[in-house]
């Protein structure tokens, strides 16, 4: 009974309302919860119909945390709900708004807000129940300072990148071409960045020197030093002619990568396109499409055309975004987005015809919207039955019964011991976490001398430190600052270089996020050999290993707002092999039941982790965690951030 | 053998694509259309049926039919969320009916205001699969016989406080495929780099394998002998909610209804004496239930509701699709230690 009267009077809040937060909220009226806000940035989009029942198709376009709390009060006109339309990294969501509840469940999908949401839930000294889902699996955990791990004790796996020359020069795989079609649209029509390069890549270390100088007599940007045009004006100064821009990627450029022979030693190497020969084949009748973005019906989007077909589509697509440029008027940039038609279509023609032209089997526009979008499949059920299981943690944490929380795996079948949902013990907080620990510290290695100070705020705090906005001051004895939250306060530090400031190798920087009362110590450790395309390595992190099973890469940078992480494969189309991994996961991990000699007898293999049993109270070997570990289920779905885009 | 049920319009519409597409990248187009010309009989519309009621109208079968005798009670507003407020002593499945339409405009949602013990045989047989909750054992056996013969597929369910359970039978002979990553082998062809030495999972590419799995019936997994030796001696690894399954279903042979909080004090005597016959009569020690779950057995918890009506919906999807390997038989969730398990009971 006294559960029933903390329902009647708790807050709660709930961060998210899509896939899972429309189940959430309805279990959570239903369950008897009577205080509940819910905050969301996004609106309702036609995808999200099939699984975020709170919305129909009239509520396209309108906010979603507005909308679900509109349908809750439908079947639970008494229940207390307060809707933001916002994203819960606005400043005014502080550490004092958090205190006001007695529970946060986040029901999110991508790793910035999950971080921010952990750092404001551990300063405010508040339960977090962690959610994620992905197609058929899923996971729910509960987060609570002092008693559990936070979100970040673990490393999660990065963003999968791939080098450049990978993506300029040798690509292997379809998300490679992808990845350079979608660098291209940036090139061509959006915001042009240095570290998406689409041209043949000289200083690939793989490659021959003797032919460079050679090649360089014949490279097709010989209309004017190649550093002074960009790939923009170059297609400008075209009036971006499909045909001349086909032939310059897809034949001049390819020609200078056969030219650096010690490339194709041991690839098959590339065959260059011609336009004008491709038109002549194609009006002998091979396959052509419908054109354009009369592509969106289902059966339509699924098929694969042929080479004469994507010659088309690039043709008619670089028509489009021509136009929409011109539209736009001077300085213009377009954004890309994978719900773009135009845009989609561009990336499909030009990935297509470079996978043709590396000899990879070319893919449907409808298999390519999932690559190039990052588009997690989603479901009812699955969410559903995640939803189910965050509220019956929610009880044991209003009933205070934190002890008997639980991290629970959902699988997709069941494992060798009949489970489909497997209850874990939690762990404790790692002490030397670099967000939970008393007094976080990490070192740093990067080389003063190139790396700018907006690198580091850009890239090393906001992005892989989770900061929203960084003060940061160097320990010299002087306090200098070097980073301020406040705008425009620090901008001129922006271009200079660390070692400037005289940083330099055991320097340490103090790193603050205000909003986050989050203080984080970096040691830099100076070097001068890290990889090409690696701008700095934290000391610790596990070791790139051999790629996981591309269902397990994560695609956490977008261009547009915020991250979006993924466990889902982008670059695979089966949803298997997450469930895989989830059920090695789960197995050592396993909450015991039966008695000690049982436990003995559960099958281990290799290195498995046992939690402590808490009936015969053994303790077994730690398993190194690996990046695989709880990860398939971080993300939800994708529909409203748009793409992701590897860092090259 | 009605294996493959031929489906009109192997079209897909655009606002079907649209709106199905995060569901299609999951399970594929042609899933999504044996669900399309699929038909489905929910009897029952308590917490549980609104959650399968849901979960099948969003996934997009072509009807589903919510059949319930029961009226609209006091507590409906805790109970499901397909019910208005305003709606009490109405028929619970035509109270649910507007709601459950809008779920999804493209299903054909009717609501059948009867008691499905009521119904003659060919009733059942228009249907593809049949789902039933809130039903006795005796009726769950009698139409699980029935539209087994008949090739339809059945499943059965119930939440009790934070215990539920759904039970499938697809048949003896029930035929689908699953998806399976190919194995590439190195050739010089494929442009697969220098480090592509030895046979592997190619991402990009897989191929569907055809499969095959034998259901009993449900009267065949209740009636398990457990005085045979291999019997007793499975029983270590047999989930104790497969007991307390029978103890509730026998409640409700002999009270026509669930444990009800309204009565909680008679009700928990009986449920402990009906788990003392149970066990008695199947010659089992009644330790092997303890006191414990009387007090947790109690009305439909809608996060219990929410899980088990996750795993029944995708259950019945997965069957109507015939598509990915079914669980079998009996799934059972324990809301209090957050276990979830899959078992076989019936013959080997």
């Amino acid at each position: 009974m006294a559960v029933a009267e903390s329902l009647s009077t708790c807050r709660v809040l709930v961060v998210g309302a899509g896939g899972i937060g429309c189940e959430l909220l309805k279990n959570l009226v239903l369950t008897g919860f009577k205080n509940i806000e819910v905050i969301d940035l996004d609106i309702i989009d036609v995808s999200n119909l099939n699984r975020q029942f709170l919305f129909q198709k009239k509520h396209v376009g309108k906010s979603k945390a507005q909308v679900a709390k509109e349908s809750v009060l439908q079947f639970c006109p008494t229940a207390n709900i307060t809707a933001y339309h916002d994203s819960i990294m606005n400043p005014d969501y502080n550490v004092e708004f958090f205190r006001n509840f007695m529970l946060v469940m986040n029901a999110l999908d991508n790793r910035a807000a999950r971080n921010h949401v952990n750092r404001m839930c551990l300063a405010a000294d508040i339960p977090l129940i962690e959610s994620g889902t992905a197609g058929y699996l899923g996971q729910v955990t509960v987060i609570k300072k002092g008693l559990t791990e936070c979100y970040e004790c673990q490393p999660k796996p990065t963003q999968k990148t791939f080098p450049g020359c990978t993506i300029r020069n040798t690509p292997s795989e379809p998300i490679h071409c992808i990845v350079w079609a979608k660098y291209l649209f940036n090139q061509l029509f959006g915001e042009e960045d240095a570290d998406q390069e689409v041209s043949p890549d000289t200083a690939d270390p793989e490659a021959s020197c003797e032919s460079i100088t050679e090649a360089r007599a014949m490279a097709s940007e010989t209309d004017g030093d190649i550093k002074r045009v960009s790939t923009k004006e170059w297609a400008r100064s075209t009036g971006y002619d499909p045909a001349k821009l086909f032939n310059k990627l897809f034949k001049d450029d390819i020609m200078y990568l056969l030219t650096m022979d010690k490339l194709w030693k041991k690839r098959k190497a590339p065959l260059p396109l011609d336009w004008h020969q491709l038109e002549s084949q194609g009006s002998l009748g091979l396959r052509s499409p419908v054109m354009g973005s009369r592509f969106a019906v289902g059966l339509k989007d699924q098929q694969v055309l042929g080479v004469w077909g994507y010659c088309q589509l690039f043709q008619h697509s670089i028509e489009t975004l021509r136009s929409e440029l011109q539209e736009k008027g001077d300085g213009a940039e377009l954004v890309w987005d994978k719900d773009d038609a135009p845009a989609l279509d561009f990336v499909t023609a030009a990935a297509n015809l470079r996978m043709h032209i590396f000899s990879m089997t070319m893919k449907s526009r409808f298999d390519i919207k999932s690559m190039a979008g990052n588009i997690i499949p989603a479901i009812a059920t699955t969410n559903a039955i995640i939803a189910g299981l965050i509220v019956m943690e929610g009880l044991k944490v209003v009933s205070g019964e934190l002890e008997s929380c639980r991290t629970i795996f959902l699988n997709k079948h069941p494992n060798l011991r009949k489970k489909l949902l497997v209850p874990c013990i939690l762990d404790p907080p790692c002490a030397n976490c670099y967000v939970c620990a008393s007094r976080p510290e990490v070192t740093v290695k990067l080389n003063v001398l190139k790396t700018t100070v907006l690198a580091l705020q850009d890239r090393i705090l906001k992005e892989r430190f989770g900061m929203v906005a960084p003060d940061v001051n160097i320990e010299d004895g002087k306090g200098t600052i070097l980073i301020s939250s406040e705008e425009g306060e620090t901008d001129a530090n922006n271009g200079k270089f660390l070692s400037d400031f005289g940083i330099r190798n055991g320097s340490r920087l103090q790193s603050d996020d205000f909003l986050q009362d989050y203080t984080l110590l970096i040691n830099v450790l100076h070097a001068e050999d890290l990889e090409k395309d690696v701008e700095f390595e934290v000391v610790g992190d596990a070791p790139d290993k051999a790629p996981p099973p591309p269902s397990n890469q994560e695609d956490a940078s977008s261009i547009a707002n915020g991250n979006k992480d993924s466990a889902q494969p982008s670059t695979s189309n089966a949803a298997a092999e997450v469930d895989d991994v989830m059920i090695v996961e789960s197995e050592g991990e396993e909450e015991e039941e039966a008695s000690s000699s049982s436990a003995a007898a559960v099958p281990t293999s290799g290195t498995k982790r046992k939690h402590l049993d808490d009936e015969t109270g053994e303790a077994s070997v730690k398993r190194p965690r690996t990046n695989q570990s709880h990860e398939a289920a971080d993300a939800e779905d994708d529909d409203d951030d748009d793409d992701i885009i590897a860092l090259d | 053998m009605i294996d493959m049920i031929a489906k009109e319009d192997p079209i897909i519409s655009e606002e079907e694509a649209a709106q199905y597409d995060r569901q299609i990248r999951l399970w594929g187009l042609d899933a999504q259309k044996r669900l399309r010309g699929s038909r489905v009989l929910l009897v029952g519309l308590g917490g549980l049926g609104a959650e399968v009621a849901k979960n099948l109208i969003l996934a997009g079968v072509k009807g589903l039919t919510m059949l319930d005798h029961e009226k609209v009670s006091q507590e409906s507003c805790r109970a499901q969320f397909l019910v208005p407020v305003t709606a009490q002593g109405e028929n619970r499945a035509q109270a649910s009916l507007e709601r459950a339409q809008y779920l999804n405009p493209m299903v054909e949602v009717r609501a059948q205001a009867e008691r499905a013990e009521d119904q003659p045989d060919d009733f059942f047989l228009q249907f593809d699969a049949v789902c039933l909750t809130c039903c006795s054992r005796d009726l769950m056996v009698r139409v699980d016989q029935l539209c087994s013969k008949h090739n339809i597929k059945v499943f059965c369910g119930n939440v009790y406080g934070y215990y539920g359970y759904m039970f499938s039978d697809l048949g003896p002979e029930y035929n689908y495929v699953e998806e399976k990553p190919k194995m590439v082998k190195p050739s010089g062809d494929t442009n697969d780099g220098p480090k592509a030495k030895k046979a592997k999972v190619d991402p990009n590419e897989t191929t569907m394998v055809k499969k095959t799995a034998s259901f009993c019936s449900l009267k065949e997994a209740l009636e398990v002998d457990w005085t045979t030796e291999k019997a007793k001696a499975g029983l270590k690894r047999t989930p104790v909610d497969y007991f307390l399954l029978h103890v509730l279903l026998k409640f409700r042979t002999d009270k026509g209804r669930d444990p009800a909080p309204q009565s909680s004090g008679e009700d928990a005597r009986l449920l402990r004496q009906i788990r003392d016959d149970v066990l008695e009569s199947m010659g089992l020690n009644r330790e092997l239930l303890s006191d414990d779950f009387v007090s947790y057995c109690f009305s439909e918890m809608a996060p219990v509701c929410a899980v088990v009506g996750g795993v029944l919906g995708q259950e019945v999807v997965k069957a109507l699709s015939q598509r990915d390997a079914p669980h079998k038989n009996i799934f059972f969730f324990d809301g209090r230690k957050g276990n979830g398990v899959v078992d076989y009971f019936g013959p080997q």
